[in-house]
């Protein structure tokens, strides 16, 4: 089985990206079982794109809406914001009506695949 | 040029190139910040250098070094600055020659500024601190919020563009229009915001950041539209008010009018129609130009607000028609199409309904038409204006002589 580690950090700490990955949780994250991690920046940094009826919208900030679930996660890779909310757009077209892709810079992070 | 006048002069423009070569909107503020502050210290005493715009640039680079250098980190940033810090700063005599050719990038900025990643509220505020040289505190003030708010507001929006990586470019032809669209709609809020109030003269801010526009973008029509839209509406600033009461263009005394404003604004107007655009601007642009003609040629002006409901599905935009309606045809015919509106909590609606009604002579439906518009204005002039009229459709007060508004 695989399994996806969802971490959530404290409002307070935002500015985890001027900061290095606690030591002992850096060599966590070396043994074989850990197939690949990504450090995030905090929301503050998120743009949301929902699909409404064929049309992208764009919202400042994170996802926020309890009726929906966390379903899924995609790493990818782009010159800049512009270029990530191309590919999310694409993404978010095929998707099912009432999905919405969070699009979060990632700060570091490894993918060594399963 | 008075010292503050070459400062707001040459913010946007030291600042912009900073971001170019610092590629952090924050870093590039300090130390414009700082820059700005030798030279109010050394200019008066020295005289003003040659190339004012490419020593604070210099002089600005230059603080951003060190105060890497005192950070130790962050020395990678960009080839240029990792250059820099092995050979030490540059004498801002050093750079003179190169300054002629900086790149003007305050387009570059903008577009950064009013992203569509970046809130609304954001997009104002920074593009008013970024390009407009106006301090938080200024900023906060015009928009009556407290310094914390605006200063959170701002910095937030700061590291959203470094840590997500909204780009420092002039957007790709394909996405040009909507993101030129953003940009404009900025600056039209902050000129609209303006209007109210008597606070920071955001109009004036407006204004000039729509001259900068124009400057950079000199072929783009809605550019050329927005800025003369702006300069027609405010040439009429000074008759706009009169013993702190709002009054209405008609009532207006139009030796008080900017003659000089509104032969540049119908400049640009001509300019912006050669073009061939029939964008938003442009049409808002034409009515504004038809709204200071005596008499006011209504059908035309009803038929441009009928084009701009066509574009913007504004019902703002068919309540404004609706009062061209009502002179062509009638109160009623005016008030028919303002009920088919749902602008419950506009304010201008109110005072537009019982405007009409009043001269429909439905002055008891005017009177408290008056009064919910009284309860919805948010300044004192338009307040003052209310009172007066919500006097005269007292029943028991004869009523005052017709007088038509807009």
């Amino acid at each position: 089985m695989q399994y996806a580690l969802l971490a959530y950090a404290s409002a307070e700490e935002s500015d985890r990206a001027t900061r290095p990955i606690p030591g002992a949780l850096a060599a966590q994250l070396d043994r074989p079982h850990v197939t690949g991690w990504a450090r995030l920046h905090a929301d503050e940094s998120a743009t949301t794109l929902h699909n409404e009826e064929g049309q992208m919208l764009l919202t400042d900030g994170p996802f926020i809406d309890s009726k929906e679930y966390l379903a899924g996660l995609f790493l990818i890779e782009a010159d800049n914001l512009d270029g990530a909310l191309a590919i999310a757009g694409e993404m978010l077209q095929e998707t099912r009506p009432g999905t919405a892709i969070e699009v979060r810079p990632i700060i570091d992070g490894r993918f060594r695949g399963a | 040029m008075a010292l503050d006048a070459v400062f707001r002069d040459q913010w946007g423009r030291v600042l912009a190139t900073l971001v170019g070569i610092l590629g952090d909107i924050e870093l590039a503020e300090e130390a414009a910040a700082e820059a700005f502050a030798i030279a109010a210290e050394r200019w008066p005493r020295d005289g003003e250098p040659a190339n004012p715009t490419g020593w604070l640039i210099t002089t600005a680079r230059n603080r951003a070094i060190d105060q890497l250098r005192r950070r130790q980190v962050l020395a990678d940033k960009t080839k240029l600055l990792a250059r820099d810090i092995e050979t030490g700063p540059q004498p801002p005599e050093a750079l003179m020659d190169d300054a002629a050719t900086i790149p003007d990038e305050r387009l570059e900025l903008i577009f950064t500024c009013c992203h569509p990643a970046l809130a609304l509220e954001a997009q104002v505020a920074l593009t008013l601190r970024t390009l407009g040289g106006l301090s938080t505190d200024e900023i906060a003030l015009a928009f009556l919020v407290p310094f914390e708010t605006m200063s959170k507001r701002l910095t937030r929006a700061k590291h959203k563009i470094r840590d997500a990586g909204i780009p420092f470019a002039v957007p790709p032809d394909h996405q040009l229009p909507d993101r030129l669209a953003a940009v404009l709609a900025v600056v039209y809020l902050i000129f609209n915001q303006g209007w109210g109030g008597g606070r920071v003269d955001l109009a004036a801010e407006a204004i000039h950041l729509g001259r900068a526009l124009a400057d950079l973008m000199p072929d783009e029509p809605e550019v050329l539209a927005l800025l003369a839209l702006m300069l027609l509406h405010d040439a009429r600033k000074a008759a706009r008010l009169r013993d702190g009461r709002i009054v209405p263009l008609d009532d207006q005394d139009r030796a008080l009018w900017d003659e000089r404003q509104i032969d540049e604004g119908r400049a640009l107007l001509r300019r912006a129609m050669a073009r061939r655009s029939t964008g938003p601007y442009l049409v808002q642009a034409a009515i504004a130009d038809l709204h200071l003609h005596q008499p006011r040629d209504w059908r035309q002006i009803a038929v441009l607000y009928q084009t701009l409901a066509r574009q913007t599905r504004s019902s703002i935009v068919e309540m404004n028609r609706a009062v061209a309606v009502a002179e062509i045809d009638g109160p009623e015919a005016g008030l028919a199409i303002l009920d088919r509106l749902d602008l419950d909590h506009y304010r201008y609606f109110h005072s537009t309904r019982a405007e009409l009604l009043r001269r429909a002579g439905r002055d008891g439906e005017a009177h408290d038409a008056y009064r919910r518009a009284l309860d919805l204005a948010q300044t004192e002039p338009e307040q003052r204006f209310l009172q007066e009229r919500l006097a005269e459709t007292t029943p028991s007060v004869p009523r005052g002589p017709d007088r038509t508004t807009t």
